[in-house]
This record gives structure tokens, sequence and C-alpha cells, in this order.
């Protein structure tokens, strides 16, 4: 599916690819050892050859953080996150449901079954904004019957309702 | 003197660095302890601004100017929702949103505010064609304008693009930042990262509600972790006794760490439709009721992008300006970073007049 795992699918493969990559590391900032005489300047030099173990460790990390071995360790401890926090979450609402308390499933719940009444709300406040624009047509005599095919994907509105906000300089 | 020493002992330069770099490192240290103090005091935002619309924990500010506006057009900046949008307008000289207003733009920002538990239902259909779209018509309505220009930076790009693809009529200008458009590119981290096979985007957003700061912040931070953890700070120690270096970095330090939590269901749209099933460019992108279809943009279209960006490519953003049915479009893409292409001294100097240029031509 991907050139990385293609290349790297068997683990010896895998960890030569893992040792190549600091091997090169090493070796680059080896190298820069050999660059030293006493007449640089000692800061400029300093920094040189700090900028180049940067470099280089730079340039190893992000193939490591592209390799296999470090997404999978990634997906792993996601998991593990994901799995810890579901495990808190459950305990949590199991305390909070024998206290006869409120739980932020329940709240949940009740914001969900919010959410869907506005929207059906919102929906069928389009189609009476919809069917007024028809009759507002009809009116002025030049109303056209809806096209069947445009009801299959809703425009969005050009002019939507006041305001939802509000707005603090015309409150003061 | 110091000829014949240098002469005699070659080691001269050295030992003399040793000394100077000794005492330099010393007055460094002494520093330290005064910074905590002094990041308290970073202001964020400069240019003088008044609070004219609230929903919910949006809030829209809108930049006055010292004269009236020389367009006609007004100019919304949508923000992205993963950090605060004082980054915008961070400091004198490195302010995006001076560079409008100074030129004269009715100029107006987009703070998203930072969601709580009760806003992990929102989706990109509540931001683009709930709080996007009233803001656009606040604006119009005040401003008496028929349109307005958007300037959309990263996610607020997308979401931007988004907006003017279902709403054309209402945008005169869009203008997009390092914005995400073709997530099919191999070069970003993040892309390879949120592949469906390494990352469950359902049950991560089941588990945790909304996505939490924490977390984006280190994967921002994983993207160059030699260069974030080690090289940055070493850099700021040696800066550390000059004032305007030390402020530069404490300010941007302080957005930085500003993260904010993403609304889960955003967060899942963002990460499945984009990062896993790349959409957008399919034209394929539900949003609510609606799907996007981006030839439908046929406004002006200016994209500017950071060729030195490791959290939004260019290979991510380029494809954009084919995608549209625009024919006024344009790229730029200079050399810097995701924050830099903001607030870098080239942006700066050259990109944000060159946009303001671009605007006043079209406003």
């Amino acid at each position: 599916m991907n050139e990385e795992h293609d290349s790297t699918n068997h683990p010896t493969e895998q960890w030569m690819a893992f040792q190549r990559v600091w091997g090169e590391t090493f070796n680059k900032m080896m190298q820069l050892g050999f660059t030293f005489s006493p007449d640089c300047a000692p800061p400029d030099f300093m920094r040189q050859m700090r900028s180049g173990i940067f470099q280089a460790l730079g340039h190893s990390w992000e193939q490591f953080l592209r390799s296999p071995e470090f997404m999978e360790g990634m997906k792993q401890s996601m998991d593990s996150a994901i799995a810890f926090r579901k495990m808190t979450n459950d305990l949590f609402s199991k305390v909070r449901h024998e206290t006869h308390a409120v739980a932020r499933d329940d709240i949940d719940a009740v914001m969900l079954t919010v959410r869907h009444m506005e929207t059906r709300v919102l929906d069928r406040l389009d189609e009476l904004a919809a069917r007024l624009d028809d009759v507002a047509g009809h009116l002025n005599g030049n109303g056209s019957h809806p096209d069947p095919a445009a009801q299959d994907e809703p425009t969005p509105k050009t002019q939507p309702p006041k305001n939802r906000g509000k707005n603090p300089t015309s409150r003061s | 003197m110091n000829t014949s020493i240098s002469t005699a002992n070659p080691w001269a330069k050295w030992q003399e660095s040793l000394v100077t770099e000794s005492f330099a490192y010393a007055r460094r240290l002494a520093q330290l302890p005064s910074l905590l103090q002094r990041a308290q005091l970073v202001k964020k935002g400069v240019t003088p601004s008044t609070l004219v619309y609230e929903e919910d924990r949006l809030k829209l500010l809108h930049y006055p100017g010292k004269e009236p506006p020389r367009y006609a057009t007004p100019l919304v900046i949508v923000f992205a929702l993963v950090n605060r949008p004082y980054i915008l307008d961070l400091k004198v000289g490195r302010s995006v949103v001076s560079h409008f207003v100074e030129r004269g733009f009715d100029t107006y920002l987009i703070d998203w505010g930072s969601p709580t538990y009760a806003d992990r239902h929102l989706t990109i259909d509540d931001h683009v064609n709930g709080y996007i779209s009233n803001v656009v018509d606040f604006v119009r309505e005040r401003a008496g304008a028929a349109q307005v220009s958007l300037l959309g930076y990263c996610m607020g790009g997308t979401m931007s693009s988004i907006f003017t693809a279902l709403h054309q009529e209402r945008v005169k200008n869009l203008i997009l930042l390092a914005t995400g458009i073709d997530f099919s590119t191999r070069e970003g981290l993040l892309n390879l990262w949120a592949r469906p096979e390494y990352f469950d985007v359902d049950k991560f957003v089941e588990a945790f509600g909304n996505c939490p700061a924490e977390f984006l912040q280190m994967s921002f931070l994983m993207l160059k972790p030699v260069q974030n953890l080690l090289e940055k700070p070493l850099n700021f120690f040696e800066k550390a006794d000059d004032p305007d270096a030390v402020n530069d970095f404490l300010t941007l330090e302080t957005w930085l760490n500003d993260n904010i939590p993403v609304a889960g269901e955003v967060y899942r749209e963002f990460v499945k439709y984009l990062y896993q099933q790349n959409l957008l460019v399919q034209n394929k992108m539900p949003v609510g009721k609606h799907t996007v279809d981006l030839r439908k943009i046929t406004c002006p279209v200016l994209n500017i992008m950071a060729k030195g960006d490791d959290l939004v490519p260019c290979a991510q953003s380029m494809p954009f300006n084919d995608l549209v049915s625009s024919t006024d479009r344009k790229s730029i893409a200079i050399p810097a970073g995701h924050i830099g292409l903001a607030i870098g001294g080239k942006a700066q100097r050259d990109v944000w007049p060159h946009t303001c240029d671009w605007l006043a031509a079209r406003s």
C-alpha cells in the first residue's frame, strides 16, 4: 500500500533501516569533529558544530517519525490511552449512577436530543421559508414550480434568519 | 601583546573565549528567574479593537482604525480552531491585522473562543453555515456592503474555502494563508500519523469528547522534536541577555503554549473527511445537508503558502487554484514556516504589503 511498508516489512530489514539511520547520524556528528582547528573563532565553531549535530539529529528523527516502527508504537500508545480513558469514564459514570447523581453520559444524551430537535425545527423553518418564497413568487406573478431535482441537493441559505448572536455595542 | 600571545599560543583565542563566554553565561543565567514574570506581561493583541458581535463562545473583533475605511468591502479574518487568533496581531511590527487596518480596510477578526465539553457535538456545518454565515451577514449589514472579503488562516482557510463554495454570492475576495486543501500528500507528518490504519478518530472522539489541547500541542512539538525541544531553548539561552530577543521569544512562546481544545465532531470530520478520505479536492465533502463543490468558487483568489511549512506543506495548499473556477487567481510561496508566514520578517516586509495591494485593487 505504501513504500515505507513495502520496503521494510521484515523485522530484520526494519532493524537494519533503523540502525542505518542512527549510524549515519553519528557518522555526520563525528565528521564535524574533524573539521576543527585551533584557528577557528571558538564561539562560531561551537555554534557551527552544534547546528550540524542538530541538523543530523533532526534528519534522523524525521526518518524515525516516518518509520513503521514509530507509527506502530504510536498506534499502540493511542489505543492504550483511549482504553484507559474509556475505563475511567465508565467507572465515574457507574459511581455517579450508584449515588443517584448525573453522569456525563446523561448530559450527552440530553444534548444530543436537543440537537436533534434543533435540527428538526431548523429543517422545518427552511421548508416554510422555501414555501413562503414560492407563495410570494406566485403573488408577484413570476412563480415557478420547484424543480424536484434541485430538492435532492438543498441550496445553502443566502439569507439566514436574523443573527443569533448578540451585538454588545448595540446593547450598551 | 595579543599578537605575540596568539603566535606563541595557538589556543589563546580559545582561552579568551572561554573567559568571555563564562561571563556571558553567568549574565544569561541571572536573567532566567525573571522570565516567568516577564512572560505574564506579554500583551495579547496590539491593534485597538472593539467587540461587536458575540455568539456562544465566538467573539467578533472590529479594528476601527484611526480613519474611516477607504474601501467599500469589509475584510473578515477567519482564524483556525486550534490556537488563539492574536498571532495575527502579535506585536508592533509583527501584526498582519495592522497592515490591513493602516491601509484603510474595514477589518474584522473571528475569535472562536475555547470550546467546552458542551460544544463537543458542534460540526463543521455549525461553524461554516452557522457561525461564519452569521458573522458574514452581521458584517454585511453593519458595513452596508453586499459582500465581504474573507482571509482564512490554516484550518480557518479550509473553512473559508468551504463557506465560499457554499455561499459564493456573499464573498467578494478569498485570501488563503497556509491552508490545507489536498491531503493526499505524504510530505507532512500529520498526514502520515492520521492515516486510518494508525489512528481511529471515532474511538478517540468517543473517549475524549473534545480533542484535548495537550494532545494537539504534543503533536505539533513532535513534528520537529529536535528543533522544538533542543535547538530552540539553546538558541534562546544564547540571547537571554538581549531584551528584544527575550521579548520576541516570550511573545511567541506565550501564543504557542496557549492551545485550546477542538470540538470533538469538528475534529472527527476534519480528520476523517480531509486527512483520511481527502474528500474536499474530490468535491465530495459533506457539510451538513450540502456537498462542497470547490468549482463553485468564482471570486478572485489569493493563495499564500510557506515553503518551509511542516504543518501544512505547500503541496497541500498548491492545488487549490486549479480546483476553483475563478479566473483571477494567484499563488505566493515564500521561504518561511507556518507561523513565519504571518509574523516573519519577510512576510511583514513583502507579503502583507503586497496582499494589501492585491485586495485594494479588488475592494
